[in-house]
């Protein structure tokens, strides 16, 4: 099966139209991340113009949460260390970040938004009400890397947090003593990878790591979140970006999974689901796509694991610490 | 979207569900726009609470609605009666049967917990058993483990008193249910780490020795499933079984180990006519141990290892790295 391009970018396209569908209106509170998902899905494959670049801005700054700043994933919602770092991915993507880095009180608000959430021992909490998870130590250091903002008062204890998610078997957990998952490897690499400390990983634990993350492939080809799990597409790329921070990419089988990847596709409307023959959706398809990138599938914008985002654009970002 | 089988509208099951769902969108929104509004206006009425149950029964994902009900509770937080704490964790309850994998709700349980007045040890009694029946329905539900920790926790804070060999109790029981429930194994690994940290183990070398024999019964269980693996990994790893059995002890341990999984691995020939992969990976593991500990011990790793390239080629790459490495 071949990656279907055409009815990928119709699907993004269609997301939008689907206003009169209940289920619309119940997500909004996930909007700002769908947009983000989306407009990726569009530039991996070559296609970022499909969106009307200063509506998607619009709509972003509309999501601005005056309150307490950051962003809502919706006008008139909350913000949160989520939609925040959906906000300004995709901000960075379509050039637009000078809305916030040129507007004096909007970064400033932004920036103790994101400091704010800092708790003492160094991890971060989502927003105001106290859940701690490390995808928002994820979140904020990637924000704070894409604005330019990232200090020793944040990383040092930032990153001491998110070396003691990690666990016995080499997988890391969403926080110290919790089980690991795909997803919270992404996270926490991605962190160390963000801040240039994953030399403070042992290459013991480097090799663990590789150990615990190739064991997620299943013979279907498919990778899992958790031994003893279904396979699954969104897992395959928090997998898959884990074992590409730590140049372990090779340790599971290409071939498999682009294939699993590929069976998971809509042939009809387009779009990429969990599983085959589920229904799509565009969270599973932009982690498809971006698989398939890193997998080295031809014709596609090289994605950066640490980001999920296309490398012309990272590259602007902050480096910080040691490579 | 997880698990949701893809479906095939007709055109006229199309129709039926935009009509029906126009009339779900007109109730929805101008429920949210109207408790927005009454939100930006600072009402903390409990007319304005009754408005956020009614949305979160309708969407319980809109976190935004969670946040304000928060803070009408937390200003109202003087006026509230007790039984309304109960019936707001028997709402959240109602939301959590439906959506056990939504993050926001059990963010909220959590909430109304640590701001129930007094916040007594028998409400968070009481929790730990909700969370034990929750975990009976789901035994491997990511959130509900999660939040027996944190449950715990804040049960140990109020009374001073570690419940750590009761929950290693519990854990067992999970594994022995279902050898296979990693979560259980990797909660295993957690409180015997911190029961020896905190000196909580009075006889080491008996409980080393019964975790051994308790490793050993869980691989000739099942010896497909890589939890117990993961786990014999960690343990013939973890620097305190060598420090409390001693040196000799601690051989004849790896020794004893190495013949029970040939003896599994020798099994697994003669049934499928190959070897089991997840034997030789450990066998691995513990001719590591061996080389570091008898110079000029005999190992069979390449062997394994070449074996391994062949039989499990998905992560053949990996197998050449540590042949590399020999
Ligand atoms: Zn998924």
């Amino acid at each position: 099966m071949q990656l279907l391009k055409e009815k990928h970018i119709a699907y993004v396209k269609s997301l939008d139209s689907h206003t009169d569908d209940y289920e619309y209106w119940l997500s909004e509170h996930l909007r700002l991340n769908g947009v983000y998902w989306g407009l990726t899905v569009l530039c991996i494959l070559g296609s970022p113009e499909t969106f009307d670049k200063d509506d998607v801005i619009a709509f972003v700054m509309s999501c601005w949460d005056d309150k307490y700043g950051g962003f809502a994933p919706f006008p008139r919602h909350d913000s949160h260390l989520l939609s925040t770092l959906s906000g300004l991915q995709i901000l960075a993507t379509l050039g637009g970040l000078d809305n916030v880095k040129k507007d004096q009180l909007k970064l400033s608000q932004c920036l103790k938004f994101i400091s704010s959430n800092q708790l003492e021992d160094g991890s971060f909490q989502g927003d105001r009400f106290g859940e701690v998870d490390a995808r928002f130590s994820y979140n904020a250091l990637s924000c704070l890397s894409i604005l330019g903002e990232l200090t020793p008062e944040v990383v040092d204890p930032a990153v001491n947090f998110v070396l003691r998610c990690y666990n016995f078997d080499g997988g890391f957990g969403l926080s110290p003593g919790a089980e690991s998952h795909a997803s919270m490897a992404f996270t926490c690499l991605g962190a160390l990878k963000i801040t240039g400390k994953l030399h403070l990983l042992s290459p013991e634990q480097i090799d663990m790591i590789g150990w615990w993350l190739c064991e997620r492939q299943l013979p279907e080809g498919g990778l899992n979140g958790r031994p003893s799990k279904l396979p699954d597409v969104c897992y395959s790329w928090w997998v898959l970006s884990s074992l590409a921070i730590i140049g372990k990419l090779e340790w599971i089988d290409y071939e498999k999974l682009t294939q699993f990847i590929l069976s998971c596709q809509d042939e009809k409307r387009g779009g990429i689901s969990d599983r085959p023959n589920n229904e799509a959706d565009v969270f599973h398809t932009v982690f498809g796509v971006a698989g398939l990138s890193l997998l080295g599938y031809k014709d596609l914008v090289p994605v950066d694991p640490t980001y999920c985002m296309p490398y012309s654009i990272t590259a602007t970002f902050q480096k910080y610490g040691l490579y | 979207m997880h698990g949701v089988k893809r479906r095939q509208w007709t055109k006229d099951q199309l129709k039926q569900k935009k009509e029906k769902d126009r009339m779900k969108i007109d109730v929805y929104s101008s429920l949210v726009n109207s408790t927005l509004d009454r939100r930006d206006k600072n009402d903390h009425s409990l007319t304005a609470l009754e408005d956020t149950t009614k949305l979160l029964d309708m969407n319980p994902e809109f976190n935004t609605m969670w946040n304000y009900r928060r803070d009408i509770i937390a200003k109202l937080k003087t006026e509230l009666p007790l039984q309304f704490w109960d019936k707001e964790l028997k709402f959240i309850m109602v939301q959590l049967k439906k959506f056990p994998k939504v993050y926001w709700i059990w963010n909220h349980r959590i909430w109304v917990l640590n701001n129930y007045p007094g916040s007594p040890a028998s409400v968070w009694e009481r929790e730990l058993d909700i969370v034990s029946a929750l975990l009976e329905v789901d035994a491997r539900n990511f959130h509900g483990w999660h939040y027996r920790r944190m449950v715990v926790g804040k049960l140990e804070n109020i009374t001073g008193k570690s419940m750590d060999a009761g929950e290693l109790a519990y854990a067992s029981k999970k594994i022995n249910n279902n050898i296979s429930n990693f979560s259980a194994w990797h909660q295993r690994v957690q409180l015997i780490d911190r029961m020896f940290a905190n000196g909580e183990i009075e006889d080491r070398k008996e409980f080393m020795e019964k975790e051994i024999n308790y490793l050993t019964n869980a691989m000739f269980t099942d010896a497909e499933d890589q939890s117990v693996w993961f786990y014999i990994n960690w343990f013939v790893n973890y620097p305190l079984v060598q420090s409390i059995l001693g040196k000799e002890q601690y051989i004849r341990f790896l020794e004893s180990m190495t013949t029970n999984i040939l003896m599994i691995n020798d099994d697994d020939i003669e049934f499928s006519g190959s070897d089991n992969s997840w034997c030789l990976k450990i066998l691995l593991v513990i001719e590591q141990r061996q080389k570091e500990l008898s110079p000029g011990f005999e190992s069979h790793s390449v062997q394994y290892l070449e074996k391994l390239v062949v039989m499990d080629p998905l992560r053949k790459n990996r197998y050449l790295h540590l042949l590399s490495k020999q």
